[in-house]
């Protein structure tokens, strides 16, 4: 029991932080402070009712505080380039090379993007500001151990008024035995952004934990584009907390697909902060094997006028378990709220089991708000039409389980949405 | 010129969840024939024409079909399909996320396997929308997904276009659709329906049969075909209502 035992040791992080400003130096001490004190998430607690906390603790919680990084010796910053896909590309890995690197189409527009730490000095206001305030420390046991912790990250900062027309993308490695990463976004008023940040890899060692913190906040009347895409090995653990903050007449697309990994555990969750707020989720989770997925979903109307939407779509086949828990919350004064969500599930086989909790805290009463959930097989009606035509059982079984996915599949940029095909080609066929 | 047999019913029963829905049904198909089964709601000619395709809750309990010398029987829904079979649907399926030129492309690689020629296809595909006064957008939208009731019922009549079957069953393709609609469609199926093979129109109504002359026409009441006849029969049948018929047949069997 590595946490035990570390609870009474005193860290000095300053002592492998020589590089790192003060404040956040305070804020990795609060946030250890907060870990040791709180204790594992029991069953009994909200959202960790279908995964046993301990299968996400890394098991060697000293090596991880060792290794924090002093100086972000290995990472290349601002080296701009040219790429006709991308506006800009970013690398985390587990061995805490980070790169980050913009078009240089953007040489002169304001825009930030480099690692966490090189920026939590060049770029002190702006990151000092934001950091831990979606995803901080009094969020949760692995959420104060991603702010304590965090190895590697990167910051990407858009000012007012900037239109990025080609995506960002981010990839992230989590391959060694413990990858702590931290996203952090700042989108001024009136920019455009779409944002892709792709899990990928094998996982080097047995049951490598990945524990993610990603933080977006948008301007007023800002447009932004987030796809996350977790397709890590099989043998990964991926924890990922994600929280975006919507501003007045803002536009937010969040799409996620959960494919990879033996245990996910995915935490996604949008505030509508401000008036005339947008936000529309999409999701899509694919199990097969013995593959766990415990999805959390929210929208939170703090604002009046804001809208929100969830269309969250799960496939499973083997002996794969899903529970999607889907928050609405309305504020009592968030009045003429619209706030819809949907949930689900298609089973292929006997073996997988599915849940689906919707959570509505509807403290308003002018709200316009529904929800729907539906576990069960493929129609099979629709197998039939299919069968009619000539197609056999199994193709006919791929084909609609596809495209039960494909609307959602479609919302991704062109080179992402193929690349999702093919991992669940390639799931159906296994 | 000799006509082959392209199906033989013979005393066919059709069950639903343990309940007689066709109570012995034998029919008789030559190449180059259409006919007609017609028959008011519940009278057993949709049950009759999802059996012979396959339906999984369609039981034939007994009696024997043939397509074309081949036991048809023995063979899933997707064999009876590569067999020749093709059932045009009452109420075709939505199915979301599969575009209408994938479906096709997936019946006709069922067919002509990996070697699907695509240039071709795309050609037959585009005169086949053509004939059928479908927009070159379907072929991108999701199959009927969102479609009018005539919109999908030409999609059916193209599929049928598509697949060359030796035997086409229609089932209720008129139903749902304005005048309009319906020539195109019954052109649609006068000019692709299969020339040396058959076809059957299941129809509630006479409509249809005039734009589609056919063979013969067999009067379904009650799981049975109770009366055969040529054309004539439908506009009897047309002007007397199915009331008068099943007076008469009740008169004629005595009950």
């Amino acid at each position: 029991m590595n946490t035990v035992t570390m609870r009474k040791n005193s860290i000095d992080f300053r002592g492998q932080n020589r590089f790192e400003p003060e404040w956040l130096y305070n804020i990795r001490k609060e946030s250890w402070n907060y870990y040791n004190d709180l204790e594992l998430p029991h069953r009994s607690n909200h959202l960790w009712r279908y995964t046993n906390a301990q299968d996400l603790l890394p098991n060697n919680l000293e090596e991880l505080i060792k290794i924090i990084p002093s100086l972000p010796d290995q990472s290349e910053n601002d080296s701009s380039y040219g790429d006709e896909d991308f506006s800009g590309y970013g690398y985390n890995r587990s061995d805490f090379m980070t790169f980050a690197r913009l078009s240089h189409d953007f040489e002169k527009s304001g825009v930030v993007f480099k690692d966490l730490l090189t920026a939590s000095r060049e770029n002190e206001d702006i990151v000092k500001k934001h950091l831990g305030q979606l995803v901080g420390y009094g969020f949760g046991k692995f959420e104060a151990m991603n702010l304590a912790l965090w190895n590697t990250g990167l910051f990407l900062y858009v000012p007012d008024n900037i239109e990025i027309k080609k995506p960002i993308r981010l990839q992230r490695h989590p391959s060694g035995p413990n990858t702590i990463h931290r996203l952090l976004v700042v989108v001024g008023n009136n920019s455009k952004l779409t944002l892709i940040d792709d899990y990928s890899g094998e996982c080097r060692k047995e049951e490598a934990q990945s524990n993610s913190a990603v933080e977006i906040f948008t301007g007023d009347a800002s447009n932004v584009k987030y796809f996350n895409t977790q397709r890590l090995s099989n043998s990964c653990i991926s924890y990922i907390t994600q929280r975006a903050q919507i501003s007045r007449d803002a536009k937010f697309v969040s799409v996620f697909a959960g494919i990879g990994s033996k245990i996910s555990k995915f935490n996604t969750g949008t505030i509508l902060n401000g008036e005339g707020a947008e936000s529309k989720l999409y999701g899509i989770v694919f199990g097969n094997e013995n593959q766990h997925f415990d999805y959390h979903t929210m929208h939170h109307h703090t604002a009046s006028n804001s809208y929100s939407d969830i269309d969250f779509k799960v496939v499973l086949k083997d002996e794969a378990k899903s529970a999607a828990t889907g928050l609405i919350r309305v504020e009592e004064d968030a009045l003429n709220c619209q706030a819809y969500q949907v949930n689900r599930n298609l089973l292929l086989n006997e073996g997988p089991k599915a849940e689906s909790i919707p959570e509505l805290e509807i403290l308003c009463d002018q709200v316009q708000c529904s929800h729907g959930a539906t576990v069960g097989p493929i129609d099979q009606d629709m197998l039939f039409y299919l069968m009619s035509r000539g197609v056999d059982y199994k193709e006919a079984m791929n084909i609609i389980t596809l495209g039960y996915l494909e609307p959602t599949i479609e919302k991704f940029p062109v080179e992402l949405g193929e690349l999702t095909r093919e991992l669940l080609a390639t799931k159906m066929k296994g | 010129m000799s006509k082959n047999k392209i199906l033989s019913i013979n005393n066919v029963h059709v069950e639903i969840e343990g309940k007689e829905i066709v109570k012995g049904v034998s029919l008789q198909i030559n190449s180059g024939e259409k006919h007609a089964i017609m028959g008011k709601n519940g009278s057993g000619k949709s049950s009759l024409a999802n059996a012979l395709a396959g339906h999984p809750n369609y039981e034939i309990t007994s009696g024997t079909v043939e397509l074309d010398g081949e036991n048809l029987l023995d063979k899933s829904a997707t064999e009876r399909s590569l067999a020749g079979l093709f059932l045009g649907f009452q109420y075709p399926l939505t199915i979301p996320g599969v575009t209408v030129a994938n479906f096709l492309r997936a019946a006709i690689k069922a067919r002509n396997g990996d070697g699907i020629d695509i240039k071709n296809f795309r050609k037959v595909f585009k005169e086949k929308m053509k004939l059928l006064k479908i927009e070159d957008s379907f072929a991108t939208r999701y199959l009927n997904d969102g479609f009018s009731g005539g919109e999908k019922k030409r999609l059916e009549i193209l599929q049928m276009a598509m697949l060359r079957p030796k035997l086409a069953i229609l089932d209720e393709t008129d139903s749902g659709l304005d005048i309009d609609a319906l020539k195109i469609v019954a052109n649609g199926i006068m000019e692709s329906a299969p020339k040396d093979g058959g076809v059957i129109l299941v129809t509630h109504y006479q409509r249809m049969l005039d734009y589609i002359k056919p063979d013969m026409v067999h009067i379904m009441i009650d799981g049975r075909i109770v009366k055969t006849g040529g054309a004539e029969l439908a506009l009897e049948l047309e002007a007397g209502g199915y009331d008068k018929l099943e007076t008469e047949v009740s008169q004629e069997v005595g009950v």
